[in-house]
């Protein structure tokens, strides 16, 4: 079943098939037997949608095919560089503002425009997400570390070197573990555990805005704005794996709230390292991180989405499969990729490598980082991405793990919160009435909080606010439902009045519009079923005779039709339908 | 002489000698706000209430550091007309104790160079001439300050020492030179050459009117991450405070280190002459004399030379012309994508001996030398440190607590201060360095750096005092003027300058 958040996605997809957007919204809402008569210099939309749709599913097969073909012959490996902003108020080595939104140039410090005679001041609350980064990622914090020059001139870059931790960084060998429902490749089974090498804290680089054919604006608003760069060992050998590893590594950032944003909005970026080799074959000439016996990797720099980190390793790899098979060599290059792109294209040569010359920073002291700053962040470290899938799929929440899943990542986990506000409000209104398993009850909040809210979002284009539905508002909304004070469709009904901006208390609604259900008797619901038998005699017939029990729900149907809106209750009419309908049997 | 005169006097040398010495990038103008200002410090004078003992007293500041109301220029052509949006923390703390900032002194581009010939303003000219009446060197880079006190432009100069810049050119001009121990002195605003050995030095015809200066300076700046803090000056003054240490000099005589390695075969039969009489002088007062071996010296200058050049390629490297200083006309790239942004402007801001530094910075950290290079010279830096270390009595108040028994085992000697030339040979003919084929190469000028860089490697107080030992039925003249350096452990930079004091000026005749 297409959820339906996911559902006006694909139609705003289907506007990038290069046609007017209208036509396809007005053929989809009307009948199809209208496509039938369309003129017939057009290949009629349908047809059209269902041979894209067939040879886009040919193409990926194929591709799966070859990409398995290669997969036999040749192996793979990735390592990945993810540089992420923290989350903090101020620069790294001044006290200037950091963000995002202010005008070009506001936000700079002497330091951070490298002007003459100023000197670096450490900002120590950048350590604060640094080391909550570090320690969900599973990372031995290094007692001392220090900061590295890394120099190379670029117009971004006022101090002509980058200061970075290159020799000790702040933090070393950690993992991450993706799962199955990470999105890992099958062939990595349930778990993969790709090893960190390092994370350290380093500058950002001022903003550039290119004017053609001669001019660049330059924003120093982001210079020196602080940044993780979190370094994976050369373990990754599929391309699902490694986008896997760069969207779980976001969602491991963003749970404990070290970064500003995702890389959907530039707060973060992805470099890849790849190689291949023969299997079966010697081991390669190459060794990095300590892992010998790898070809020789060339990097592909600033991939901005899981999507291109994943085709753009795919179409590495399958340049260097091209290139050894040819009988060539892989060079170590540096290399780009373009969104939409079937090809990365060449950046650096190796000739051209840049020698970055790194040296210890002769201004900046060792930082020092004590046991009990890191003790006292282990300690208050909110949940982990995993371990929260593992408590909302568990005994507690009963919530599938597809439903879940969605709940922790969506609004930078401000979905989720509002789901627990809800719950929790939910288990208060309750009470001890015990109405209904507490696992049963955040189930069905599960569902209204994704699917019904997240459905009204999706329709009305609206980004998440948690105050369009207050948390008290839903949670009352389906108190009353699981009560019976409500039917379902009212419930949606009401859910669509409050998302409009009705601010009057649920009760209020409830009362005012005459919604809550004043349940029918018994006789009631038999003068209802027994006019619906009347209508349709023969079918009763056809249930009782043949035991045709599925027409069943076709009767209950007409019953919640001919009863007073809101009142029939599904379940008592079907019940009342049996014996009237088989009688003697009960 | 009240101290309007005073200034007046110095202010009409500074433009009667501007021409004939050119110690100066930027003068202090005749007429301006200054002059109401010592009047005010001259009423306060007469009223027993200065501010300070350098209250409007003139102080010149070699132009590498930062003045908000004068141009900071560094003497280079990349930020010629560059004036600095902010006041370095000495420049500020000499304002405040009512000092007037009396106009930027020439030096050496960027501090590099040992005789303030590389300015993009000129050489800086010696006031004192050889006996055949030849112009002389001033030293550097530090040569527009030295110069300035040795002639009467201005009561007392701030230079910076970064490798000797201070006391050779105090030695050469024949002026007193005091580098303190590294990190007591703010260095915000002082413009990088080589930041670990980067020291602002103070210059003055006497150690007194220095320790005037120091007093006021010595101050823990949080603007300077490498700032000695309240919390360890506290530690270090209480060591000194301990008996064995405050009774030197007072009621028990010093023990004198002299450095054999020191005592090479090109020093100068003059330099060599007045060493040995004030270590006489010395002894003749009850001190001891004591040879001491210093056997990493003989390393200290190639490691300086591999050190400072590499941070200078460092910090040199912002200097793009794009935010801040001059830009080369015209495009500055061959126009392709991968062309070099900032070569025109590099290559026509910077001189030849800031080029030829960066260029062996940038060498000495490429990835294939760095370990040959730039790690060995780090090693020697650390064992030059160990030597010293080794000889002095007082512990190294900043070295780790644990585990340095290389110091504590090898202890061979303990020597309060060590004395040696602060330069193996008098001042050279300005026309041996300069013109179109200078007679000497670039390491000829780095030869001179010899005495001086050890101190540097090792943070440690230093001091050049003038002293003159003529030869027998001679006439003093020039030559027989020579820098004696005093060393001394980090912190004792008081008891580096009051032996200072004991040498300071000392004529020795031949008997």
């Amino acid at each position: 079943m297409l959820r339906p958040w996911l559902n006006s996605g694909i139609v705003r997809s289907l506007s990038l098939v290069q046609r007017p957007l209208y036509p396809v919204l007005i053929q989809r809402s009307f009948s199809s037997a209208r496509t039938l008569h369309a003129t017939p210099d057009r290949v009629p939309l349908r047809k059209q949608l269902k041979q894209e749709a067939k040879s886009l599913k040919a193409r990926k097969k194929q591709r799966k095919e070859s990409e398995e073909a290669s997969r036999q012959t040749w192996e793979l490996t990735v390592g990945v560089e993810i540089h992420a902003q923290l989350d903090v108020a101020a620069k790294l080595f001044s006290k200037a503002a950091t963000s995002t939104s202010d005008a070009p140039n506001s936000n700079v410090a002497l330091f951070d425009l490298a002007f003459p005679g100023s000197q670096p001041e450490f900002q120590a609350a950048t350590l604060l997400p640094a080391l909550r980064a570090a320690i969900a990622l599973n990372c031995e914090i290094q007692p001392v570390s220090r900061f590295d020059r890394k120099h190379y001139f670029y117009q971004d870059q006022p101090a002509g070197y980058q200061i970075t931790q290159y020799y000790e960084p702040f933090a070393r060998n950690g993992y991450v573990d993706l799962y199955d429902y990470d999105g890992i490749a099958p062939e990595d089974g349930d778990r993969v555990r790709i090893d960190i090498k390092q994370v350290q804290l380093e500058q950002d680089t001022a903003k550039s805005q290119e004017y053609p054919p001669s001019t660049q604006l330059l924003d120093f608003n982001r210079v020196s704005h602080p940044l993780i760069e979190i370094i994976t060992m050369p373990q990754i050998h599929t391309p699902a794996t490694a986008a896997a590893c760069v969207r779980k590594l976001q969602s491991i950032l963003q749970s404990c709230s070290a970064v500003t944003t995702g890389m959907e909005l530039g707060g973060l970026r992805a470099d890849v390292n790849v190689s291949i080799r023969r299997r079966g074959e010697a081991p390669g000439q190459c060794s990095y991180d300590g892992i010998s016996g790898l070809g020789q990797r060339t990097e592909i720099k600033n991939l901005s989405s899981f999507k291109a980190v994943e085709d753009a390793i795919i179409a590495e790899k399958n340049r260097q499969i091209r290139l050894l098979e040819s009988g060539g060599v892989v060079e170590g290059e540096t290399r780009g990729w373009t969104i939409g792109s079937t090809e990365t294209r060449l950046l650096r040569g190796k000739e051209g490598a840049v020698d970055y010359r790194y040296m210890p920073d002769p201004d900046i002291p060792p930082l020092v980082i004590g046991e009990d700053v890191i003790a006292h962040l282990q300690e208050n470290l909110p949940t982990s991405p995993d371990a929260l899938l593992a408590q909302l799929t568990g005994p507690e929440y009963g919530i599938p793990i597809e439903d879940a899943k969605p709940l922790i990542e969506l609004d930078d986990g401000a979905r989720l919160e509002y789901y627990q506000d809800v719950v929790d409000i939910l288990h208060t209104l309750q009470g001890d009435s015990g109405q209904s398993q507490p696992a049963a009850l955040a189930r069905i909040a599960g569902n209204w909080v994704l699917h019904e809210l997240g459905g009204l979002l999706t329709k009305a284009d609206r980004s998440w606010d948690a105050e369009i539905v207050p948390a008290r508002s839903l949670a009352e909304l389906v108190h009353h439902l699981q009560i019976k004070k409500i039917t379902g469709p009212t419930a949606k009904q009401v859910l669509a009045v409050i998302f409009e901006g009705d601010r009057r208390p649920v009760a209020q609604i409830l009362e005012d519009e005459n919604l809550l259900l004043r349940p029918l008797s018994r006789d009631e619901y038999a003068v209802l079923a027994s006019a619906a038998i009347a209508l349709n005699p023969g079918m009763a017939m056809s249930i009782r005779s043949k035991n045709q029990l599925g027409k069943l729900g076709w009767f209950v149907g007409q019953v919640m039709r001919m009863g007073e809106k809101g009142r029939v209750e599904a379940p008592k009419a079907e019940e009342v339908l049996r014996e009237l309908i088989f009688g003697a049997k009960r | 002489m009240s101290l309007l005169r005073e200034a007046e006097r110095l202010i009409t040398n500074q433009h009667a000698q501007a021409q004939a010495l050119n110690a100066f990038i930027t003068p202090l103008p005749r007429a301006g706000q200054w002059v109401d200002r010592v009047k005010e410090a001259d009423r306060r004078r007469e009223q027993g209430k200065p501010k300070s003992k350098l209250d409007g007293r003139l102080v010149s500041i070699k132009d590498n550091i930062c003045t908000r109301d004068l141009p900071t220029t560094c003497a280079s052509g990349i930020l010629d007309k560059f004036t600095s949006p902010f006041n370095a923390t000495v420049v500020d703390q000499l304002e405040d104790a009512g000092a007037i900032i009396a106009g930027k002194t020439n030096l050496d581009e960027f501090g590099m160079g040992s005789n303030s010939v590389h300015s993009r303003f000129g050489p800086v000219k010696n006031s004192r001439r050889d006996s055949s009446g030849q112009d002389l060197v001033a030293g550097g880079s530090s040569g527009g300050s030295a110069v300035a006190v040795a002639a009467d432009q201005c009561y007392v100069a701030l230079g910076t020492d970064t490798g000797g810049s201070v006391r050779l050119p105090a030695a050469y001009a024949g002026t007193v030179g005091f580098k303190p121990s590294y990190g007591l002195i703010s260095r915000w605003g002082v413009i990088a050459y080589a930041n670990s050995l980067d020291t602002v030095g103070i210059l003055g015809r006497t150690t007194s009117s220095v320790r005037d200066v120091f007093s006021i300076l010595n101050r823990h700046d949080e603007r300077d991450p490498t700032s000695v803090s309240a919390f360890s000056r506290t530690r270090i003054l209480e060591q000194l405070q301990e008996s064995r240490f405050a009774s030197r000099l007072t009621s028990t005589p010093l023990r004198i280190g002299v450095p054999v390695e020191y005592n090479i075969s090109e020093l100068t039969p003059s330099v060599r002459r007045a060493w040995l009489m004030s270590l006489a002088h010395l002894q003749a007062q009850g001190h001891t004399i004591q040879p001491v071996s210093l056997p990493a010296t003989k390393h200290a200058l190639s490691a300086y030379y591999v050190l400072a050049p590499a941070e200078a390629s460092s910090n040199l490297a912002k200097y793009d012309g794009v935010r801040y200083g001059i830009r080369a006309d015209g495009p500055d790239n061959t126009g392709k994508p991968d062309g070099y942004l900032y070569s025109n402007t590099r290559g026509s801001g910077f001189g030849s001996e800031v080029q030829r530094r960066i260029l062996l910075g940038t060498f000495s950290l490429s990835a294939d030398a760095m370990d040959n290079y730039f790690i060995q010279a780090q090693r020697v830096r650390r064992l030059v440190q160990l030597d010293f270390n080794a000889v002095f009595r007082a512990t190294h108040p900043l070295a780790a607590a644990a585990g340095d028994s290389d110091a504590a085992t090898s202890s061979s000697s303990d020597v309060d201060v060590l004395i040696c030339p602060t330069a193996p040979s008098s001042p050279p003919r300005l026309s041996d360095v300069t013109g179109p084929s200078p007679g000497s190469s670039p390491l000829d000028a780095y030869v001179n750096d010899v005495f001086t860089v050890p101190a540097s490697l090792a943070g440690l107080p230093a001091i050049s005092v003038p002293v003159t030992a003529s030869e027998s039925g001679q006439d003093s003249d020039a030559s027989d003027l020579t820098g004696i350096q005093v060393v001394g452990q980090y912190g004792d930079d008081e008891l580096v300058m009051q032996v200072g004091e004991l040498l300071e000026g000392l004529h020795f005749g031949s008997s």
